[in-house]
């Protein structure tokens, strides 16, 4: 198992210097915007791109990019969106947001869906089976900003039961700023409540019906004690990594989200360091998202070992 | 083993957990906008009202230093915490503007005699030299006093080579042209200038004996490089290179078989574009020049010019050369005393448009700045004005909170002499980053914001509500095509077979896309605040800024929309417009026989020159910055059935499609230099309302033009000037109204030297050449007037604004006049009397 994990790492390492690699050349491949800019100083900003290195043959520049920021930690200074600004310290002082709204959407999300999941396998083809299954698909089918606007319009504008925007400021475990993020936590969680409930149902369901759950029931176990001792903690075999993947994806924050309930997170910044070609924070966040995907990928697949025993990985 | 597991599980968990807690960890802030409904009057002797003026901004600002901002978002904090030499006001009978002493104390005294064989000043010379007498109470937010000293320092910092500001052109570019501003700014570094401007003897071109060959086969002129650039022509032409003249004119480029731009001149360009000449890039340069002359050969032409035929090449190139270094006592910013600040120009400048041009400020504070600059393996970075702990203020508010894209709060500034004079009723400013305009409407209705600009979908509901303001803008908007032939071939090349782009070169076509276009109707569908355009310039262009006087209420000025559109035959008594006001008053742009007319015209030509065949699919790409803008993206909509409903009846009928690029963002104006689209629209140029003369510029010179391939230089407009015709090309009558001496020689013969600048005093002559510059460009019909911008907007019941009429330059009295119906603390008790909502139908 040691072997294995180190081997991933490895792995992850290399997988990630390709992907870095390969997003580099493609970014300084686009066209320079400055060159196309309007009613410009052409001199400034030539010597601007100079000072910067970004005449330097694309490999050179590559170099500089591994030594300064991967293995300096220094990932430069905003040339577009922060102009100036450390891209380093605006991303730190921005995912702080994006992970509060997130993980306060998970704490309410993953027991709502793991229990109504339950609830609709153990009630399976009866009516409370069908209503959860029928408000599980509405959940899924319709897009999260659907429900964000609908919250915000009901529960925001016409009961006023919590304010229309997330709070300013950094205090982020205040009481108003708990009741300022409710609204989109309960926005981003609907999908997850359904997704969640909806596998939880099936494996469960499935679960309850296999031979050793007879054999529990024939040795004296109660319902109860059979589905919490042995049918739950199978079911959660492929339940849990979608619930580490849904932790891991928090990171990468969801942009109309943020940007309905006015969430000063990092959901806009990929797609905005691309459109403005701002090559530092492009790379920071490919790098950061990029780790954050591989990592995500090595501890789900030791999770699997974790929850069912049976299963062991890089063994023969 | 399994506990093993288990732990180096638990393990990774807490490690993600820890991250997410250390990225947590930052200090709280609190935003100041909870702190109650009171604040300290600073005297300690208890509590007064506040006023707090709530808005929302879609868009939030990122840099707000005066040597960096780039939009108008950033310089919406930069101009509450700043203020000008000279500031708009009300006029005495508050129905127009004037320019009133701001941070100076006085108007400007012309002190060009006291510096007579300094920088560069002649005697006799007059508005060259201007002392600015600070106000003496003129401080910083902290009550430090702001001397004439300070300035100096700031247009130092502001120079400073290494710091490569992007603003540094305030102060030698345009109008306001300080002397050696820019020789400061280039000092020390390796640049070339054109070699005619280089030569240091007193003949004009350099003597072909004093050329040498290096020994790496470059010619020098004492060591110096001479090179000529890709992208600018030097003296010949600085605003187009070899690269617009190959595109032009690719089989003048051809010598021996050989294509000198693709195989001679671009292979050893180097990253800025500059070639070094050799003798047979030479050679080749002169018979780029012997064919733009229109000459069979080199030796043709070098016999018929004579001796210029040997050195008209140098027109085109360039002396590479380190600049020397100056001093900053060089540069013509100085101060005579603490209140006391002298600014010496290039070109004279005087009355409006200098104090106009004194309205902007360069002021830093020193200390603050230079805490805030790092240098990483020589890169200058500076982070001044990019939250609140780098800002400081010297103008009517503070910056006392700002958090990226969220809220920004500022706060009034106790120091400001503004305030103590009684002005700025508004303590505190909180603008809230709220990208959705139903999310705005929402805040506004609950009584959280104090303005809200309508949408179009909106209008049905409070366009005749009477806490709807309309406010007419100076821009005009307009649908932008690309007919750049090299460009558009590329593009349909890359579509496949069967697709044809290359229609748009056919002037036939544009027009027909400007006929059928329904202005009033496309206003309706995407901007219904917006009236619809037929000219440049909108109505709100001001020509006289001493008088108030507008460009469209010029008569030349509406001859020139009566005879574009063709109405000016039909002007008369008896005829079917009394007046020219009538037609004008009369046009719509929209005559959709005519388009379709013009579609058939526009097909047969393009059959004809082979720019298509019969069974080609015209393919227009429209940019879009998003699709989330309703104005864009229903303008989109709006275009596409226009345009498909006016080809029915024509051979373009199903066969004319349209596809978008909505991912192009805030740059999106730039997308047509670079051949990234066919078309964009509601794009043009704002800001320059008092100064049509030099808002021409966006529209002639190449640095500025959507349509860059218009080659302005060859375009030629001629101008009846005292009875008399002279012809000339629409760049140099750019020039020409911009101050710079032209040669015309008349039709009958005769040349006449024509200068037409701000300080030459021949406006009739300048609202000539506007508005004959005005028709070429309208002519072209790559730049189609669509709508004049106006925006509607509800205010709320807590502010009163100080005039009803917006006005040019003060609005409706800004923040230094609007009073408040109620403190914040009524205000809230108001809203919640009325359940929450407030009605404003």
């Amino acid at each position: 198992m040691i072997r294995y994990v180190l081997r991933r790492i490895v792995l992850m390492f290399f997988v990630l210097f390709v992907i870095l690699t390969i997003c580099f050349v493609l970014v300084k491949l686009l066209p320079v915007v400055d060159a196309q800019q309007f009613g410009k100083d052409m001199n400034l900003i030539l010597q601007r791109r100079e000072a910067l290195g970004y005449n330097k043959p694309i490999l050179v520049q590559y170099g500089i990019f591994l030594k300064k920021s991967v293995f300096g930690g220094d990932w430069g200074i905003s040339e577009a969106l922060y102009r100036g600004q450390d891209v380093w310290t605006i991303f730190v002082s921005k995912i702080p947001a994006t992970l509060l709204v997130n993980l306060y959407s998970m704490l309410f999300s993953v027991p709502l869906g793991l229990i109504l999941g339950i609830y609709a396998a153990l009630k399976k083809n009866k009516w409370q089976d069908y209503t959860i299954s029928t408000v599980v698909m509405v959940f899924i089918s319709v897009p999260s900003y659907v429900y964000a606007l609908l919250v915000q319009y009901v529960l925001c504008f016409q009961l006023k039961l919590f304010p229309l925007q997330m709070k300013s400021g950094t205090d982020w475990f205040s009481w108003e700023m708990f009741l300022s993020v409710i609204p989109p936590c309960l926005s981003l969680g609907f999908s997850s409540v359904a997704s969640l409930a909806r596998y939880t149902r099936a494996e469960l369901a499935e679960v309850l019906t296999s031979d050793f759950m007879l054999l529990a029931k024939a040795k004296g176990l109660t319902r109860t004690q059979a589905t919490m001792r042995h049918a739950l903690r199978n079911s959660m075999v492929p339940v849990f990594p979608i619930i580490l993947g849904n932790f891991v994806g928090i990171l990468s924050g969801s942009l109309i989200i943020e940007k309905i309930f006015g969430i000063p997170g990092v959901g806009q910044l990929y797609v905005n360091s691309i459109t403005a070609l701002d090559y530092n924070f492009f790379m920071l966040l490919s790098a950061f998202y990029t780790l954050v995907g591989l990592v995500s990928g090595i501890v789900v697949d030791i999770s699997y070992g974790l929850i069912d025993p049976r299963i062991r990985m890089g063994e023969r | 083993m399994k506990k093993i597991f288990k732990r180096m599980h638990a393990f990774l968990l807490a490690v993600t957990v820890l991250f997410s807690l250390v990225a947590c960890g930052r200090e709280d802030v609190e935003n100041p906008d909870n702190s109650g409904s009171s604040v300290s009057d600073g005297s300690g002797q208890g509590q007064q009202e506040s006023f707090t003026y709530n808005t929302a901004l879609a868009d939030f600002p990122t840099n707000w230093s005066p040597f960096q901002n780039q939009t108008a978002t950033d310089a919406e904090i930069l101009n509450y915490i700043t203020e000008g030499f000279y500031v708009f006001d009300y006029n005495e009978t508050e129905d127009g503007y004037r320019l009133v002493p701001g941070a100076a104390a006085a108007e400007p005294e012309d002190v060009t005699a006291d510096y007579v064989g300094r920088f560069g000043i002649e005697k006799g010379e007059t508005a060259r030299a201007w002392k600015i007498t600070l106000r003496k109470d003129l401080m910083w937010e902290d009550g430090v006093s702001i001397t004439a000293q300070d300035y100096v320092k700031s247009a130092q910092l502001l120079l400073a080579p290494k710091a490569q500001n992007h603003r540094a052109d305030s102060l030698y570019s345009g109008n306001l042209s300080i002397v050696n501003a820019q020789e400061y700014l280039y000092q020390g570094q390796y640049a070339f200038t054109d070699i005619v401007s280089a030569n240091p003897e007193p003949e004009e071109y350099i003597a072909m004996s004093r050329i040498t060959v290096s020994e790496e086969g470059t010619l020098t002129v004492q060591g110096k490089d001479i090179a000529l650039n890709i992208y600018s022509c030097g003296r010949w032409d600085e605003d187009r290179g070899m690269d617009a003249y190959y595109k032009a004119n690719k089989e003048l480029f051809v010598k021996d078989g050989k294509d000198l731009y693709t195989e001679l001149f671009t292979p050893l360009a180097d990253a800025k574009g500059y070639v070094r000449l050799t003798e047979e890039i030479l050679e080749g340069l002169k018979h780029v020049i012997a064919g733009l002359k229109g000459y069979e050969d080199v030796e043709e032409y070098e016999k018929k010019e004579g001796s210029y035929g040997l050195v008209e090449w140098q027109e085109f190139c360039f002396l590479g050369q380190n600049y020397p270094e100056i001093s900053f006592d060089q540069v013509g910013v100085t101060a005579l005393s603490d209140t006391e600040l002298v600014l010496i120009l290039k070109k004279p400048l005087d009355g409006f448009y200098l104090l106009y041009a004194l309205t902007d400020s360069w002021l830093v504070d020193q200390d603050l700045y230079l805490s805030c600059a790092s240098e990483v393996n020589g890169v200058y970075t500076n982070s001044y004005g990019t939250s609140a702990e780098t800002t400081i203020s010297y103008g009517p508010y503070t910056l006392e909170f700002f958090q990226p894209d969220k809220q920004y709060v500022l706060k009034r500034n106790e120091n400001f002499h503004g305030v103590k004079e009684g002005y700025y009723e508004t303590t505190t400013w909180q603008v809230d980053c709220v990208s959705e305009p139903s999310t705005r409407l929402e805040m506004f209705l609950n009584g959280q914001l104090d303005t809200y600009e309508l949408a179009a979908e909106d209008m049905e509901t409070y366009a005749t509500s009477d806490h709807t303001y309309y406010t007419t803008s100076d821009s005009t908007f307009f649908v932008a095509l690309n007919p750049d032939m090299d460009a558009l071939v590329a593009a349909q090349k890359a579509l496949g077979n069967n697709y044809n782009k290359t229609i748009l070169t056919v002037k036939e076509f544009r027009q027909a896309l400007s006929f059928a276009l329904d202005r009033s109707a496309f206003a309706l569908a995407a901007l219904p605040t917006c009236n619809p355009a037929f000219g440049v310039y909108s109505n709100l262009i001001v020509s006289d800024p001493e008088t108030g006087e507008t460009y469209r209420s010029t008569e030349s000025a509406k001859w020139v929309l009566a005879r574009f559109w063709g109405v000016s035959d039909d002007i008369g008594t008896g005829k079917m417009y009394e007046t020219v006001d009538d037609a004008v008053a009369n046009i719509t742009g929209y005559n959709l026989e005519m388009a379709r007319q013009l579609f058939q015209e526009a097909y047969e030509i393009a059959i004809a020159d082979e720019l298509m065949d019969e069974n080609d699919v015209v393919e227009i790409k429209i940019g879009l910055p998003n699709s989330t803008s309703q104005a864009y993206a229903k303008g989109y909509e709006f275009l596409v059935n226009c345009y498909t409903e006016a080809v029915k009846g024509t051979p373009l009928e199903g066969r004319l499609s349209f596809s978008k690029d909505d991912t192009l963002g805030n740059g999106f104006a730039n997308a047509l230099r670079s051949n990234r689209v066919d078309m964009l629209f509601l794009v043009g140029w704002t800001g320059s309302a008092l100064d049509p003369y030099s808002l021409m510029e966006a529209y002639t010179t190449s640095d500025y033009q959507y349509n860059p391939s218009w080659d302005t230089s060859k375009e030629m407009v001629t101008i009846n000037i005292d009875g008399t015709d002279y012809t000339a090309s629409v760049l140099d009558w750019t020039y020409c109204m911009g101050g710079e001496e032209i040669v015309i020689t008349a039709k009958g013969g005769g040349a006449r030297t024509f200068r037409a600048g701000v300080n030459d005093h021949v406006d009739e002559i300048r609202l000539q050449i506007l508005t004959a510059l005005e028709n070429a460009v309208l002519s072209t019909y790559d730049l189609i007037p669509l709508v004049d911008d106006s925006t509607a907007a509800l205010k709320g019941m807590q502010v009163q604004y100080y005039t009803e009429e917006y006005i040019f330059g003060v609005g409706r009295g800004g923040l230094k006049y609007m009073t408040y119906q109620y403190s914040d603390e009524e205000w809230e008790e108001f809203v919640a009397q009325k359940g929450g909502s407030l009605i404003y139908r």
